[in-house]
């Protein structure tokens, strides 16, 4: 069975939205290959096409306290595409919702969601936020343990 | 008489985040805001203190649609004021560098956030659902710039590799070689694409404008040329502050330029094509003809059929550049630090991108300062606004609003902004 494609979302300068690009680093410290992933929702479709299972690890609003960890999959999370406050245009969500309308989501999506609460330009991730992106890698590196070390991107 | 507003919270499909508010009197407009909340440009006085040879790299995190255009500008503005020459091979990869910028823009802009407008979808992803081909065109078009962009920056986002005097590897002749293929084909779509969105229907409205862009005795702008403009504007780049001032208006903090005792002005595709169309290579050129599309072109809602012109260029220039291609003897001029000041303004797929720094004896950065594109286009939007409600009179107010973000639209306003958290709703199955 292919590894998985891990995909980490995030800007470094905006506070909390660096929470995917942390575990993306800490990640690649132990030698697992990620895709580092900024603003490009279109770059995200062509990335996971083909792949059979992909995680998708971002920075989330949902209300929650900050560093909450959630996981959910592609197909039961409700991305309110146009309710997206401060994000870019074309995102993470688009890209998903466009996916899904033209075949190219991997078979298995999952998305595991870092809270963030403050996003000034300039700032890094809060303490709490870069606590649970320590242990979000540490939960892929678990789940990674079983696959050789090759990603599960289609290589096109 | 009664009065209305139209209020758009936030614009969708403008890269960043904006608001529109419009109030009538009556038939008659009384007040027309485009509002940005645009975080301050902080950058400005981050770059204070850092190394010139810094700036590159901090200024392309400002966006991460245009990043190599933020590059450019910086290497060029900090080599002006350090006085570097750079290899012609390396200027003609920088040029290079640019085409695959303008392909990935120009193919998200034309395809994805504006073709939706005309085709009468509120999105790309309810377009897609009648029109997959186009979305996959897009797509594939979108994918050939950034393979353009990975093979000369290092990687796809955030590129790393282009620097003060040059770059840190210059590539091989087989790695541009290997891109000539999808090139080719890019070229085609291109041209097929322009072809499309000529069909659309554009709104007629025309405007008095004056266009700004930079002018280069033989090539279609991208990084060098003066500054010109229709009405006899015609600059060093390094004299840009002498003409241009930047003001605060209080419902947006973002700045609006303008030109002095002058006021708005239009930069992007529409002002390079005006300004430059004679020196559009033959395929670019080609293809506007046949398509109708000649300068003057003061439609603003034509910039669609523009953008998709310079698409052409951009494929057609890369081929060109790749098939001359020899590798500079060193990747980077070596630099020598000195203080002194540099401008330099080269072409964003939006407009016109100026940078300006100022340097210690160490090469340490004592100021700076950048005017975006959608800063000198902002008031120019409003304008445009202003004059295109009154013919919608008549209309509801659902299709007014849709036409205001339309008019909007043709000037690819990128408010940077460039957080990209996802704000959703879970459903527990």
């Amino acid at each position: 069975m292919q590894r998985p494609l891990v995909i980490c979302c995030g800007n470094a300068d905006r506070g909390d939205d660096g929470a995917g690009l942390l575990v993306a680093h800490l990640l690649a410290e132990s030698g697992i290959e990620v895709l580092e992933h900024s603003l490009d929702g279109l770059a995200l479709i062509e990335a996971w096409s083909g792949a059979e299972r992909a995680i998708l690890v971002d920075a989330v609003v949902t209300g929650a306290a900050p560093g909450t960890i959630i996981r959910v999959s592609g197909e039961s999370a409700r991305v309110l595409r146009h309710d997206i406050g401060l994000t870019h245009s074309f995102g993470v969500a688009d890209a998903i919702e466009l996916a899904r309308e033209l075949g190219r989501m991997p078979k298995r999506l999952e998305i595991i969601g870092i809270e963030g609460s403050r996003f000034e330009p300039g700032t890094e991730p809060a303490p709490v936020v870069a606590e649970s992106a320590a242990r979000v890698a540490s939960q892929i590196r678990e789940e990674l343990e079983s696959f050789p070390n090759e990603s599960g991107c289609s290589g096109d | 008489m009664t009065s209305k507003t139209i209020k758009v919270d936030c614009l969708a499909r403008v890269e960043g985040e904006a608001a529109l508010q419009v109030k009538f009197r009556g038939d008659r407009v009384e007040d027309v805001k485009l509002k940005v909340f645009e975080p301050p440009r902080m950058f400005e006085a981050f770059l204070r203190g850092r190394h010139a040879f810094e700036a590159p790299d901090i200024t392309a995190r400002i966006c991460g649609i245009c990043p190599i255009a933020y590059q450019m500008s910086a290497v060029h503005a900090i080599e002006r004021a350090l006085g570097v020459k750079i290899d012609p091979a390396v200027r003609l990869l920088r040029r290079l560098f640019y085409c695959g910028e303008w392909i990935e823009s120009h193919a998200l802009h034309v395809f994805m956030l504006h073709a939706p407008d005309f085709l009468g979808y509120p999105d790309a992803v309810a377009m897609a659902r009648d029109h997959k081909d186009k979305v996959e065109l897009a797509l594939r078009l979108k994918k050939t710039g950034n393979e353009l962009v990975t093979v000369l920056g290092g990687r796809e986002i955030h590129p790393i590799s282009a620097c003060v005097g040059g770059f840190y590897r210059a590539p091989s002749r087989s790695e541009l070689r290997a891109l000539e293929e999808n090139l080719k084909w890019a070229l085609d779509a291109s041209i097929a694409a322009t072809k499309l969105v000529s069909t659309f229907e554009f709104p007629p409205f025309e405007q008095d404008y004056e266009f700004v862009a930079l002018s280069h005795p033989k090539e279609y702008p991208l990084c060098e040329g003066r500054l010109v403009s229709n009405r006899g504007l015609d600059i060093d780049v390094s004299d840009y502050e002498e003409h241009f001032f930047e003001q605060h208006v209080k419902h947006s903090n973002a700045l609006q330029s303008q030109l002095k005792k002058r006021g708005s002005y239009h930069v992007g595709p529409l002002a390079r094509f005006n300004l430059n169309f004679d020196r559009l290579p033959a395929a670019a050129r080609q293809t506007a003809e046949e398509c109708g599309l000649k300068p003057p072109c003061l439609n603003p809602f034509r910039s669609i059929q523009v953008r998709a012109v310079e698409l052409v260029f951009a494929c057609e220039e890369a081929l060109r550049i790749i098939a001359e291609y020899e590798p500079p003897a060193a990747p980077r001029a070596k630099v020598k630090l000195r203080a002194g000041a540099g401008a330099a303004i080269t072409e964003a797929p939006r407009g016109i991108l100026y940078h300006r720094y100022e340097v210690d004896a160490e090469g340490l950065i004592v100021a700076a300062k950048i005017v975006p594109p959608t800063s000198q286009n902002l008031k120019r939007i409003e304008e445009d606004l202003w004059h295109f409600i009154p013919q919608l009179n008549g209309r509801s107010t659902e299709e007014m609003t849709l036409s205001c973000e339309q008019a909007i639209r043709n000037y690819d306003p990128c408010i940077s902004c460039a957080t990209h958290f996802l704000r959703m709703e879970i459903v527990r199955e």
